[in-house]
């Protein structure tokens, strides 16, 4: 019996940095009906710049989010300006395929900048642990909980009680009705834009603690933010974390039942499964 | 004037493909052969990417998922016996019915969420070969890799002119779709989804269709190129990599035209070629290029072409 409570409790821990990962992603789609098809790559970009910093500077990954979170947000502001803005200009399918091109660019730099090997973010605590009862955790699957509920408050408070959070929610709800009250929207997007992105990198900073990565890995990633969207339907934000719950849960309990080596594949198959039959989300309307 | 550019390419580009699969009987080296049959492969795989995205809005991420699909069938089809030959036919025809399987799912979606859908596709099946091995025997590169047996008798040139056959013939196949009653039932939709609906195209059939025929011959080519290889393994069959061939090439030589991915996929080739010693960089220069064409000339060569044409018109 306390077998199977283990995977449900990790599994939940999870599910708040799964929801982490998933905000910058539905914000993006909230704001500019855009799904980012490189924001896993951006995740394992913040994973890697906290590995980086790490090894030559010797700061611990979560003090790096001083430098990370800045680094991506200015990177997010610049793509948004240069690159994205343009690309909403041409065509819908545009931005879409010039993610793509993002996503496989910053594989590749990752690749040469830090070659393929899989690496991790071991702190002093990496392998530290607390007890519930009798049963073990580690720690920094707490710290994902925790960071991903404290994101979570901070985004909601910036989108209620700042003029640009509400710029952006306005610009989310209605374009033009937002334009002509006076907001500027091509900043906005800028702005959302460099926020998603910086979501990615403190996403990345806490999974990067949590499991290994490869340049490759934002695949994965991306896959489970996008299910995490996709099961708590969009523009919820405790849908948000209520996803992020359940892919946890579906990973945890699917490598308790069939094994590690097959979790990954059960949560393709589960976000596959939810795309098939409600693409609106379990929880959308 | 454009009109009767569209209407003479096949002519000369036939011409000129029969020249290219000529290459071997003249004793050409052997690289350059292996570049003209990569050349025939993409370009067929590039046309039918042309065709779901450039003609049927279907932006398809899921391409490598057909190819490594018929290409497995062919390999373990020839460790139980199966001739290679008739693994291409069953290899393309799993292809499809894998299609039409996926389909139910992610048809429902549209736009980005379509993409987004099939993005996952190979990478789910990517690990379903890792961890299984239907067949027993040897192991090569990473993961449940398989040599294709028994082809030790085909030679070179026939497998090079099988290439060659596909890849042009998956030109023809695209002018004959285009010409046909499924053509003009893409056109309607492209131009407007809901009055095709409305005056009887059946939308949802259509797009089936084009997504069956893009996955049997996308997996054609796949298993060519594997018998070609020789050896099939999970991480470079269902990758990315492949994607980025089939969108590079279309969106270079001009997505939603016909001449478009033949001119793409001969400068992707020059491309791999004159990069060759730079392969870890690959990625990063493909996805500039395609990034900077996207911004600057959306419609690719084929657009460019086509404005100074049209600006000749005006002057004359």
């Amino acid at each position: 019996m306390n077998d199977i409570i283990t995977p449900i409790i990790m599994g939940i821990m999870l599910g708040g940095l799964y929801a982490l990962i998933a905000l910058g992603l539905s914000l993006l789609f909230g704001v500019m009906r855009l799904i980012n098809l490189a924001h896993g790559d951006f995740v394992v970009l913040g994973s890697y710049l906290a590995y980086g910093i790490a090894t030559y500077l010797g700061l611990d990954p979560i003090l790096s989010l001083i430098i990370i979170v800045p680094v991506m947000f200015g990177l997010g502001f610049l793509i948004q300006k240069y690159i994205m803005s343009r690309a909403f200009a041409v065509s819908s399918d545009t931005p879409l395929i010039i993610a793509f091109g993002i996503s496989l660019i910053i594989q590749n730099a990752n690749q040469i900048a830090w070659t393929p090997l899989s690496r991790g973010l071991n702190t002093g605590y990496s392998h530290a642990s607390f007890f519930l009862g009798s049963l073990q955790f580690p720690v920094i699957y707490l710290l994902d909980l925790i960071a991903g509920i404290v994101v979570m408050l901070l985004l909601r408070e910036f989108l209620t009680r700042t003029y640009l959070g509400r710029a952006i929610t306005a610009a989310s709800q209605d374009k033009r009705a937002a334009e002509l009250m006076g907001i500027n929207a091509k900043r906005v997007y800028g702005y959302a834009f460099a926020i998603a992105m910086a979501f990615a990198g403190i996403g990345g900073v806490f999974l990067g603690m949590t499991f290994p990565f490869t340049p490759t890995s934002g695949i994965s990633f991306l896959t489970i933010a996008f299910g995490t969207v996709i099961i708590g339907g969009l523009g919820s934000m405790w849908g948000t974390f209520l996803g992020g719950i359940i892919l946890g849960l579906v990973q945890t309990l699917g490598g308790y039942f069939f094994g590690p080596a097959s979790q990954m594949l059960i949560v393709y198959v589960i976000v596959l499964v939810i795309l098939a039959i409600r693409p609106q989300g379990l929880f959308g309307r | 004037m454009i009109s009767k550019i569209k209407n003479d390419f096949l002519i000369p580009a036939t011409l000129v493909f029969i020249i290219l699969a000529l290459l071997p009987l003249i004793g050409a080296p052997r690289s350059w052969v292996l570049y003209v049959f990569l050349f025939f492969i993409y370009l067929a795989m590039a046309n039918m990417w042309n065709l779901l995205a450039g003609y049927s809005g279907l932006i398809s991420l899921c391409q490598p998922a057909f190819l490594g699909l018929a290409g497995y069938t062919m390999a373990i089809g020839t460790w139980v016996g199966v001739p290679w030959w008739i693994g291409i036919i069953g290899g393309a025809i799993i292809a499809a019915l894998f299609a039409l399987l996926i389909s139910g799912a992610v048809f429902r979606l549209s736009g980005i969420y379509f993409a987004i859908g099939t993005l996952v596709v190979p990478e789910a099946i990517r690990m379903v070969f890792y961890l299984w091995k239907p067949v027993g025997g040897a192991m090569h590169g990473a993961g449940a890799g398989y040599m294709i047996k028994g082809i030790e008798g085909v030679s070179q040139h026939a497998i090079f002119w099988l290439a060659a056959v596909v890849g042009i013939g998956s030109v023809y196949l695209m002018r004959f779709i285009i010409k046909s009653k499924l053509g003009l039932g893409l056109a309607s939709i492209r131009d407007n989804q809901r009055t095709a609906a409305s005056i009887g195209v059946n939308v949802f059939r259509v797009k089936l269709y084009t997504f069956l025929i893009s996955a049997f011959v996308t997996g054609v080519a796949g298993a060519i190129y594997y018998l070609n290889q020789g050896y099939i393994e999970p991480s470079a069959t269902f990758n990315v990599r492949w994607t980025m061939v089939m969108l590079l090439a279309t969106v270079i030589g001009g997505i939603r035209t016909e001449q478009g991915p033949i001119i793409g996929t001969i400068i992707v080739v020059i491309l791999y070629f004159a990069l060759a010693r730079y392969a870890g960089y690959s990625f990063l220069i493909q996805g500039i290029i395609l990034i900077v064409i996207m911004l600057l000339s959306p419609q690719g060569i084929m657009g460019i072409i086509k404005r100074l044409f049209s600006r000749k018109g005006v002057k004359n």
